[in-house]
């Protein structure tokens, strides 16, 4: 027998390692986004292009930050570190890298990898690890955007105070085969880096071409190319159309704010942007958004089973597009061949129809690339905070249906059964917002779940579990009166299209 | 047929969906489609699963134009005709499984209900005949 504690080797002249020790560890798992759709697009470019990058850029990474590749799957890595804060310097240096080689390429060439780090007691074997730690890392680099790196709550307690960097808490999170909930934060690098940052244009170039850039500045590169926030400037508005004025999209030029842009409301904007060239510099007309302060709200109705049960929701602030995404905002993104599908019907100023969830992501991505704006879908909870704009009855306006309030089937309005009607077409809501109930379904970030049970409370998108179907909320102008309801949901599968799809996009403050 | 003719062809058969989705496809021959489970007059549990069977047609994600195939729709306690001018309504009561799923599973409240399957096209219009299956009664306990 062996006291408790002594390393005592079970034959001797046998290296103990086998036995397999456990040990605490910073565990980074990640994986390219769309690596089957590349493989398809080109199967031996993209095989060549990932072994390369891994040769040039995650490897020398890794043991730059003292860590160390456990292994690699066809589109990602395990990788373990000793220290949380190399780990997550690691992964950001990773995704800034990343940003630099993809800012040559066109969007459907794009290669961008999701990140997760966790913090976890793990069984080390000479070419493998083990056990939940490393599950809890894979789950989180699951739930990451493309570009981004998710942390647990274990890896921010230790980084927090160490690794100038933002931190956006996304709240508990349920994975899968994980019984606890986790705590997940995304990692954005801070606002001071970003301003000085700013002060030089090409920096974030520069840094993209050298793979392995200071870690000091990393961040802010990584930070000016993707995730940069609202400016503080407000936006511009645009000269009034002959549109209805308060369709009048704003424009900026992503680039050259100050410059006068050349777009005009009307004008299609679709041939000035080049296809092939993602960041081309040119305008592009951005939704109008509307910034909601949040606060604390009741989610849910007894309607219906699947609204239940009503649960109080405290939303962050953040700004919505006044309006869907219209067909002449969709025909920039096709136009830059960076969204495929959708349009139907030649009314610029109708919603996009016809566009599934996968769609209306991609949007969102071009969007955010080409205003260096992070766009993107409301969550389910933020959705229905706009839609009620402060009322708790069965629909915004009150307990009864009125005219001249909403597009539907039975809604005392003039209807066509082949489309809908233009946006702003009826009155908006007391938040300023249009079409918040009929109109076009509008997708939400949020993954079908059956009702409310175990819904998150802090207005996140609640994700994992089966995500094959995606949330719809509004209604339609197909749909009966009892559809267009605030509380009202409803889900379609997420890659299927469908006439009455359609979307809005949001913005985090 | 020298080569210039047959891309033009091909040319204007590739713009043909564009220019306007025929409604009213014809269906193959000999097609049939039916729910497996439950059975007529079955007294079940909710959720219910119910299972989609189709013989002579194939199923596909919406979208994928393949000749002879579609995707399935189930019709919950609708007693309205079906039309074929108007894509099919998606809703409570109308059900669309666009990723060419088999089965599927709903919440139903207690009491008797009505499941009906419909078959329909890429852009979600039925076949003209429609392919409807037999209407099933079931009584939720």
């Amino acid at each position: 027998m062996t006291k408790s504690g002594e390393v005592h080797p079970i034959r001797p002249g046998v290296d103990t390692s086998y036995e397999a020790p456990r040990r605490l560890a910073a565990i980074l798992a990640a994986d390219i986004a769309g690596y089957s759709r590349l493989m398809t697009l080109d199967e031996e470019g993209t095989h060549a292009r990932v072994k390369r990058y891994r040769r040039e850029l995650v490897e020398p990474a890794i043991i730059e930050h003292h860590g160390r590749l456990i292994k690699t799957t066809g589109d990602g890595f395990l990788a373990m570190f000793d220290s949380p804060v190399e780990a997550v310097r690691c992964a950001i240096v990773i995704q800034q890298s990343m940003v630099g080689r993809n800012a040559a390429l066109p969007r459907d060439q794009w290669m961008q990898f999701r990140i997760g780090v966790n913090l976890g007691d793990v069984i080390v074997e000479p070419d493998d690890i083990y056990g939940d730690g490393v599950n809890i890392a894979a789950r989180l680099e699951g739930i990451a955007k493309p570009g981004d790196v998710f942390i647990s709550g274990g890896i921010y307690e230790q980084i927090k105070n160490k690794l100038v960097c933002g931190y956006q808490l996304l709240g508990n999170r349920k994975v899968k085969n994980i019984t606890e909930p986790i705590s997940v934060y995304r990692v954005l690098p801070d606002h001071a880096t970003l301003v000085r940052a700013r002060s030089g244009r090409t920096l974030a170039i520069i840094l993209g071409v050298s793979a392995l850039a200071s870690v000091a500045i990393a961040p802010a590169a990584w930070y000016f190319a993707s995730q940069q926030k609202q400016s503080a400037a407000p936006p511009e508005q645009a000269p009034a159309s002959k549109l209805d004025s308060a369709a009048a999209p704003q424009t900026v030029s992503p680039s050259k704010p100050e410059a006068p842009s050349p777009a005009l409301p009307g004008t299609p904007q679709v041939a000035v942007i080049p296809p092939a060239s993602p960041s081309a510099l040119q305008p592009v007309v951005e939704p109008e958004m509307v910034t909601l302060l949040g606060g604390k709200f009741a989610m849910g109705s007894n309607n219906d089973p699947s609204e239940r049960p009503i649960h109080q929701v405290d939303i962050k602030p953040f700004a919505l597009s006044k309006f869907p995404i219209t067909v002449r905002q969709w025909k920039q993104c096709v136009a830059a061949n960076a969204c495929a599908g959708g349009v139907t019907g030649d009314d610029d100023d109708a919603p996009v129809t016809n566009v599934s969830w996968s769609d209306a992501q991609q949007f969102t991505e071009w969007l955010s690339q080409v205003t260096q704006k992070q766009y993107r879908l409301p969550s389910e909870a933020e959705w229905e905070y706009a839609a009620r704009a402060g009322a708790s009855t069965k629909y915004w306006w009150g307990d009864q249906l009125q005219p001249g309030m909403v597009n539907c089937n039975g809604c005392n309005e003039a209807y066509d059964a082949m489309k809908p009607t233009k946006v702003g077409s009826f009155k908006p809501n007391a938040f300023g917002l249009y079409d918040m109930g009929g109109g076009v379904d509008q997708w939400v970030s949020d993954c079908w779940h059956r009702n409310y049970q175990g819904a998150p409370v802090d207005g996140s998108p609640w994700l994992g579990a089966d995500c094959s179907s995606h949330v719809l909320r509004s209604g339609s102008w197909r749909s009966d009166p009892n559809y267009v309801r605030p509380s009202s949901r409803n889900y379609y599968d997420t890659n299927a299209r469908n006439q009455t799809l359609g979307f809005r996009v949001a913005q985090s403050l | 047929m020298d080569v210039g003719r047959i891309a033009f062809l091909a040319a204007v058969l590739a713009l043909l969906p564009t220019a306007g989705h025929a409604q009213g496809k014809k269906p193959g021959k000999n097609v049939h489609l039916y729910i497996i489970s439950p059975a007529d007059g079955a007294t079940v549990k909710s959720p219910v699963t119910v299972v989609f069977g189709l013989r002579g047609m194939g199923i596909t994600h919406a979208g994928d134009e393949f000749p002879n195939s579609g995707h399935h729709h189930l019709l919950i306690d609708v007693s309205t005709a079906l039309s074929l001018t108007e894509a099919m309504p998606h809703n409570k009561n109308y059900i669309h499984y666009a990723a060419g799923q088999t089965e599927g599973q709903i919440d139903l409240p207690p009491g008797k209900h009505t499941l009906q399957l419909v078959l329909s096209d890429s852009k979600h219009y039925s076949f003209n005949p429609p392919i409807v299956s037999k209407q099933v009664t079931i009584t939720v306990k």
